[in-house]
């Protein structure tokens, strides 16, 4: 499409005011989006200003930036963030590459499938948080608990995604394979593989989400270090300024990886809406 | 002549969870080497039953298939264009047209690449090569489909309402290339229709089927004068024989009706 734009230089009018009620729009809508965040930071700060609000309870952006620079000067904001991140980005590598390879697994095998569905569903809906106790006793306190935590609250809704992305592939393709006399594994690496492209991303897109759940409920449990180690630490000295700088730290950093997946989502799914 | 494929005393029933569906009762037929064979019928009938158990896909019930005189079928030997174009989204147009030399490797890989190409120009796709299929139009997109199945060069082609998604123009002058390609090709072809017209302008055989569970009807042998389909549209023998398989086919739903 826009190779076709480049060599057709010569739109008609109401092209070209379609193209700029476009641009108005977006820029309408992004200057919005700004003015959202800094009506809210400016209230915020306005209200405990004038101490409507006790900062003591609510912290207020001059204090929350304050506090993350200090930790910036201190060493701790990249220390602590990067624990965090490495938990949470091996949780989310872990639960996502070995959830994949159990749904083709399943795909693979109709039985094997039809055997285990039940017991997914049922770790589908149990809170993994309940077996916190359980892991540190099988793989002791610190970072492998923490990570396991994190592939646990990923995994299964990663196998479920996948299995079912790959079982909606259309019957009348996987005949047309077969005409062509193409293996199962032909079938699975050049039909159901590539079909599943855009659920694969939009499962990328959830474990973004769960795994930081995983990874700052498992520094919850137990931990020495991370954002999530900070919250606890904060709210039990009462310094809500470090609670509220860990959680807008963390807010960035998810956002961060959220980013990546969605650049994902442009090359693989360039169909759907953002 | 040879025949290249016999139903004989061919039963076909789909098991469901639920319920036994009887589709095909005693059909026996043949298709002789270098022929143009059409089935008609109205929908549900079975004609896509045949073409799947002719393609291996489904197996007999009871009764044998004989093809190229093997009682297995070897699919290799068929070209099977379904009803729906079934193209992969996420691939070219060529990568769509050659995924069937991708999966089977022959060894004249290059020559048919290069049919592949001449087949592309021919039907005014060469410009779409690289393009996804989301930008064609449903015409196109079954003109891909069908030089999807072209290109395999096989010895029997499955054609199932391959034009069903054409405009009357564009069906005209494709079953005039279609019937060319083959008969210049020596290939052996099944065609599903449902348009009586298209039936009789192209084969030299057509099977009528009864309605479910479906066995033949009348197999009638043509031979009409006329070198291209759109000639022998204007033969006429052409009007006569429209209005027996017409009959044919009308009588068989008012028997349904009845029934
Ligand atoms: N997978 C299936 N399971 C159960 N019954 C089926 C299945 N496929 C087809 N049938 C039944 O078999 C009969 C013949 O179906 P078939 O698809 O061969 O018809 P058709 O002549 O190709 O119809 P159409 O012109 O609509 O494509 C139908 O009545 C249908 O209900
Ligand atoms: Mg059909």
């Amino acid at each position: 499409m826009k190779k076709q734009q480049k060599t057709k230089p010569n739109f008609s009018k109401s092209h070209q005011l379609y193209v700029k009620r476009l641009k108005k729009d977006k820029f309408v809508i992004n200057f919005f989006r700004v003015f959202v965040l800094v009506a809210f930071l400016g209230i915020w700060e306005l209200l405990t200003y004038y101490k409507v609000l006790d900062p003591f309870f609510v912290s207020s952006p001059s204090r929350i930036f304050a506090q993350i620079g200090t930790m910036a000067q201190n060493g701790t904001l990249l220390t602590h963030s990067w624990v965090t991140l490495y938990e949470t980005l091996i949780g989310f590598g872990i639960a996502t590459a070995v959830g994949y390879v159990i749904a083709v697994l399943l795909w693979w095998n109709e039985k094997v499938r039809k055997v285990f569905e039940p017991y997914i569903v049922v770790l589908n809906s149990l809170p993994k948080i309940a077996l916190g106790p359980v892991i540190i006793l099988w793989v002791g306190a610190g970072t492998s608990a923490i990570v396991l935590m994190c592939v646990l609250i990923c995994i299964v809704i990663t196998i479920m995604s996948m299995l079912s992305a790959f079982l909606a592939v259309e019957e009348g393709k996987i005949l047309l394979m077969k005409s062509m006399h193409a293996s199962k594994l032909q079938i699975l690496f050049k039909l159901v593989l590539p079909s599943s492209m855009p659920e694969f991303v939009s499962v990328l897109k959830i474990n973004v989400g769960m795994s930081w759940v995983g990874s700052i409920m498992g520094e919850y449990l137990t931990s020495k270090a991370g954002r999530g180690y900070l919250i606890v630490y904060g709210g039990q000295i009462f310094k809500i300024d470090l609670v509220m700088a860990s959680t807008m730290i963390l807010c960035i950093l998810a956002f961060g990886m959220y980013y990546f997946v969605s650049l994902l989502e442009k090359k693989y799914n360039p169909g759907a809406k953002s | 002549m040879k025949n290249l494929l016999t139903f004989k005393n061919v039963n076909y029933f789909y098991q469901t969870k639920n319920d036994e569906i009887f589709a095909l009762n005693n059909v026996n037929f043949d298709v002789e080497e270098n022929s143009f064979v059409s089935l008609v019928g109205p929908s549900g009938y079975g004609k896509t039953t045949i073409l799947s158990l002719t393609a291996g896909l489904l197996t007999p019930s009871s009764g044998k298939i004989t093809l190229d005189g093997e009682d297995k079928i070897d699919i290799k030997k068929i070209g099977y264009m379904f009803q729906k174009d079934f193209l992969f989204e996420w691939r070219t147009v060529w990568k769509n047209i050659t995924l069937g030399l991708e999966i089977q490797k022959p060894k004249d890989k290059e020559e048919k690449l290069a049919m592949a190409e001449e087949l592309l120009k021919k039907y005014d796709l060469y410009g779409f090569k690289d393009q996804k299929p989301r930008s064609l139009s449903g015409g196109m997109r079954q003109r891909v489909a069908l030089i999807r199945t072209l290109t395999m060069e096989p010895k029997l082609l499955l054609l199932d309402e391959p034009f069903s998604a054409l405009d009357y123009q564009t069906r005209l002058s494709v079953c005039d290339d279609v019937y060319e390609i083959i008969k210049s090709e020596q290939k052996t072809a099944i065609l599903v229709t449902h348009d009586i017209s298209e039936a009789i302008s192209m084969s030299d055989k057509i099977i009528i089927l009864t309605s479910r569970p479906a066995t033949v009807r009348e197999t009638l042998s043509l031979n009409l004068e006329g070198t291209s389909p759109l000639k022998k549209r204007e033969t006429p023998t052409f009007a006569s024989l429209f209005d027996h398989i017409w009959r044919q086919l009308s009588n068989e739903e008012t028997a349904k009706n009845k029934t």
